[in-house]
């Protein structure tokens, strides 16, 4: 019951601060974008540095603890048990206020005019801070609710323009099937309690039966099901194939820069989700709990009940999204729709590291997911800024444009070879990492390295046919204007500065740029410190 | 709660799910569309107040299950007051809330 020290939320505060200040001066009449815009950026940016302060001073292998669980602590709102600070949620907290940053930076170069200023940044302020209090979570229950409060913020920021038929369809769509994956979370969340008593999750699945009977004579059935809507509900949030099929269209539809939010950012929610929820009975089915004063009829195992069918599922689900999403995004002949199914291909290989749930794998996902913001949020802020000069989304139109347009196709055809996986860029240390660790595991494992390698083959195609199009096809004389349907919705940047994109749209690109090639070039710290908080993770669960 | 059969409740749960998982896949109206997922968001509440009270008969400090559903019932209503401002933005934009009708994005 000792209270964490309210300067661990910090960020949080200045998170929720900027949101309110931003609403409170939109309802005073005080409706600026650059002013929206700056709170925005300046309390990600002081949020980030909080978390990178938390992770650079706290000692990286003993900030704090996850609570014993137990299942006779009541739930309330001043025990500790409800939230934790970990070294592996710190880093995703910096991973996700990275992507609201470079999506903030970039936003600031609409055109000051734009109405809706207010509620974009003000719903992006919310939405990151949902996913920062997600990445603290040490309860079940609090987890769904904080990935609920970024969902509900993503669904009104995908349609704020509220004159865009596109971007509202996109809406309906996000929002019918988050509100289903919510659902399907809680349900499976309220099996769980059923069987276990408690929504902790460091209780969940670990084999420690409790006290008393499960009500429905303790069927070990009753969680695995448990565990199956979990698996399904926030299986939409990851776009995991077969749930993948609204991120498509979502990410089509909704304004560039809101794509980049959702790919960069949002989804790896569901990604830390399935991580907290599902490595828990994982690893429990691989080590050997002892019961305080050994196997008693109150305490007894259930071990390996779960952990390896988890294991086969996450596998089968890794190879069928990273290959689905490989072979629909050759199909495309759209630039943001291309871009959507190499994310659901990339979430497939981050599920590997699920699947081989040891801690190399675990870091090299979680590396692949740092190397993923500035891959995919860099590419769709790309798209955004290229809007901007009359090009649409459709990739044919793309003719020429890196030579036209040379520093932004520089960095587009960087994203595409990190997102390829080509040395020197983030994009292959991380692949590199995630395929060595499944091939370490030994065992069926080897599989799972060799159906990523054999996906990052394919995907190569795809991403050479959009850099054969940039650089060797010469746009037509006179090409036709870009027709009125695919203009990226709210987007297009305003007054024309530093190359005619905006000065912060292009200092997001050329951060995301520098980062793709400083952090492939020169990976160790971060890899580094993602070894001990996977190793802390590991021996925390 | 002595009286009648967990599995009775449990059964209903099911049940309730079933009909809104069902109204979600067949449903082309959003406003019906909306029940459906309350429906379905109610099963889990359902379950939480049921298997709350089962915990909380055997020790007395366990309340998470109530705790839990009344959170539930704040999230739920928050969600359908998203899905009427979609539905109202949606029925100005094109006068019809019809989800069948909405096809422009797909290729």
């Amino acid at each position: 019951m000792t209270a964490l020290p309210w300067t661990l939320f910090a960020p949080e505060l200045f998170l929720l601060g900027a949101a309110l200040l931003v609403f409170l001066l939109d309802s005073l009449g005080i409706r600026r974008l650059e002013l929206f815009g700056g709170l925005a950026t300046v309390g990600i940016s002081i949020a980030l540095l909080g978390v990178l302060a938390d992770l650079r001073f706290a000692p990286l292998a003993g900030l704090a603890t996850v609570p014993a669980g137990n299942v006779d602590v009541p739930w309330s709102p001043l025990n500790a048990s409800l939230v934790v600070v970990t070294s592996f949620g710190l880093i995703f907290q910096a991973i996700f206020l990275t992507s609201a940053l470079l999506v903030a930076l970039a936003s600031l170069s609409r055109r000051s005019d734009e109405k809706g200023a207010a509620i974009f940044f003000g719903l992006l302020l919310f939405a990151t801070l949902g996913m920062t209090l997600a990445a603290l979570a040490a309860d079940l229950i609090y987890l769904l609710l904080a990935i609920e409060v970024t969902g509900i913020s993503t669904y009104l920021l995908v349609g704020y323009t509220r004159r865009d038929a596109r971007g509202l369809e996109a809406a309906m769509k996000f929002y019918i099937i988050g509100a289903l994956s919510a659902a399907l979370s809680f349900f499976g969340a309220s099996l769980l309690y059923a069987y276990y008593g408690t929504t902790n999750l460091a209780t969940l699945g670990t084999g420690f039966v409790s006290m008393f009977p499960s009500p429905l004579g303790g069927a070990t059935g009753i969680a695995f099901l448990g565990y199956g809507f979990l698996l399904v509900g926030i299986g939409f949030k990851v776009t995991a194939v077969p749930f993948h099929a609204w991120a498509v269209d979502v990410y089509d539809g909704a304004p560039s820069d809101v794509s980049a939010f959702l790919a960069g950012g949002s989804k790896k929610v569901g990604l830390f989700a399935y991580f907290v929820v599902f490595l828990v009975p994982i690893l429990a089915s691989q080590t050997t709990f002892v019961c305080p004063g050994g196997p008693t009829p109150t305490c007894h195992y259930l071990h390996s009940t779960f952990g390896i069918p988890l294991q086969v599922l996450f596998g089968l689900l890794a190879v069928v999204t990273m290959t689905a999403g490989n072979v629909l995004a050759l199909m495309q002949t759209e630039m943001k729709r291309m871009l959507a199914y190499s994310s659901i291909s990339q979430a497939g290989y981050m599920l590997i590291g699920l699947a081989v749930a040891t801690s190399p794998a675990i870091a090299g996902a979680t590396l692949q997911i740092f190397a993923h913001v500035f891959m995919k949020t860099g590419a769709f802020l790309v798209v955004a800024a290229v809007a901007g000069f009359g090009i649409g989304s459709r990739i044919e139109e793309w003719k020429g444009v890196g030579l036209r347009h040379r520093w932004l196709g520089a960095s587009f055809a960087a994203m595409l070879l990190s997102l390829a996986g080509i040395p020197l860029t983030v994009g292959f240390v991380s692949k590199f990492v995630l395929f060595s660790a499944a091939v370490q595991a030994q065992g069926w494992f080897v599989w799972l390295a060799v159906a990523g390698l054999l996906n990052s083959a394919l995907s190569v195609f795809y991403y050479a046919r959009v850099l054969r199009v940039m650089y060797m096809e010469r746009p037509e004389v006179g090409s036709a204007p870009v027709p009125a349907g695919a203009v990226v919705g709210g987007s297009d940047p305003p007054a024309l500065t530093l190359g005619g994109i905006g000065v912060g749209r292009a200092t997001a690109i050329g951060l995301a740029t520098a980062a793709v090639f400083a952090f492939g070039v020169y990976p160790q710290p971060v890899l580094a410190g993602l070894q001990m908080a996977a190793d802390h993770l590991v021996q925390l669960l | 709660m002595t009286d009648l059969p967990l599995a009775g409740f449990v059964a209903v749960s099911a049940v309730l799910l079933g009909i809104g998982l069902f109204g979600i896949l067949t449903r082309r109206n959003f406003i019906l569309l909306l029940i459906a997922i309350e429906v379905a968001m109610n099963s889990a509440i359902l379950n939480f107040v049921v298997f709350g009270s089962y915990w909380n008969s055997i020790s007395a400090s366990s309340v998470e299950g109530q705790s839990v559903a009344v959170v539930l019932i704040g999230l739920a209503a928050t969600e359908v007051a998203v899905g009427l401002a979609i539905v109202l933005a949606l029925n100005r934009s094109r006068g019809s809330i019809n989800v069948a009708e909405a096809t422009t994005l797909r290729l």
